[in-house]
């Protein structure tokens, strides 16, 4: 966690996650490597109950969650979301849960061919 | 050369290989004892498999001996089986067929709620949805055998034999009762058979 966002959001220091390096964020996205129709839940996120503590940021293996700092809440990309729920599974306060895809309109992924 | 019926499983990876071969198998076993001649697969472009990746599995039935033995991808299906309804929103898995074709689909919903997901639904002259995990539950079922090219357990034990009894209704290729002669499920067969959802287009 960058130093200006603990202090934005007032992080104390026990809950400040050391990263190994600090690297870039991913600007462009691989349009080559879509992951999304792997997936068969979505993760859904409760903005309300959202702390904004950022471990589904961190612990998603798609790069799939960022934090929209204007708006601040956390933002979810579909077309890389594997469904790995690794990220519900993660979430400390519990506010991420697993929908079936097919309940939502959006989120379509349709590829051509599997790769 | 003779007119190929092809068939294409879509499958998610891993956790339904196994199904979705034994599926081919069921299948292609079922055509042969009908006196047709016949292919079975597994694809090559898919593979490795992941968790949850879209796979492809192919069958070919044919009155005459089938001349195309080294394209190893249906370019033409006329069935298309969708083993996890989530599928359709993430591929064009009508891709190859001509207008006329087949649908059948794992789910729960009803056919008009997943031909809201799929574009090219002129292409379609009938889908037909079946419960497969409803039918029969793939609870304790292990995934031995995914990988090799021996069967460790009884083929078509799972929802393969549900979907398989479901796609009867799609094409004179298959017929219900040689698919419940070689199905080692052949309660899902039948139960398969007589749950679809049919739907003409
Ligand atoms: S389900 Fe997996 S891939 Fe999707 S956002 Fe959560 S951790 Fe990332
Ligand atoms: S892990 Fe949960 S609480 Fe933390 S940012 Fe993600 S959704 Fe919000």
């Amino acid at each position: 966690m960058s130093k200006k966002y603990c202090e934005k959001f007032n992080i104390p220091k026990h809950l400040q996650v050391p990263l190994g390096a600090v690297l870039p964020a991913n600007k462009k996205e691989n349009k080559g490597m879509i992951t999304g129709n792997w997936r068969t839940v979505r993760p859904v996120i409760d903005h309300e109950a959202c702390t904004l503590c950022l471990n589904c940021f961190l612990f998603c293996p798609d790069a799939t969650w960022h934090l929209d700092e204007k708006e601040e809440k956390m933002v979810w990309n579909a077309d890389y979301c594997k469904g790995c729920l690794i990220c519900e599974n993660e979430c400390p306060v519990d506010c991420i849960s697993a929908v079936n895809e097919l309940e939502f309109k959006g989120g379509v992924v349709r590829l051509e061919k599997p790769f | 050369m003779s007119d190929v019926y092809e068939i294409t499983i879509w499958a998610r990876g891993v956790v339904q290989d196994m199904e979705g071969r034994h599926m081919t198998l069921i299948m292609a076993s079922s055509a042969d004892k009908d006196g047709k001649f016949v292919q079975a697969w597994d694809d090559y472009a898919d593979l490795p498999d992941r968790v949850g990746v879209p796979l492809r599995k192919y069958v070919r039935i044919s009155d005459e001996e089938i001349e195309m033995r080294y394209e190893y991808e249906n370019k033409n299906p006329s069935l298309v089986v969708i083993m996890d309804d989530t599928i359709v929103k993430g591929l064009n898995i009508l891709w190859g067929m001509d207008k006329g074709g087949v649908l059948v689909v794992n789910s729960k919903r009803s056919p008009d709620e997943i031909l809201k997901f799929i574009p090219n639904k002129d292409l379609l002259s009938k889908i037909i949805c079946v419960d497969a995990e409803e039918e029969f539950s793939m609870e304790g079922l292990d995934f031995m055998g995914s990988e090799g090219g021996v069967e460790v357990s009884a083929v078509g034990a799972g929802i393969s034999a549900v979907l398989a009894g479901a796609a009867c209704h799609g094409t004179d290729n298959l017929t219900i009762d040689s698919l419940v002669a070689v199905s080692a499920n052949k309660e899902g067969a039948k139960a398969g058979y007589e749950s679809a959802v049919v739907k003409d287009l």
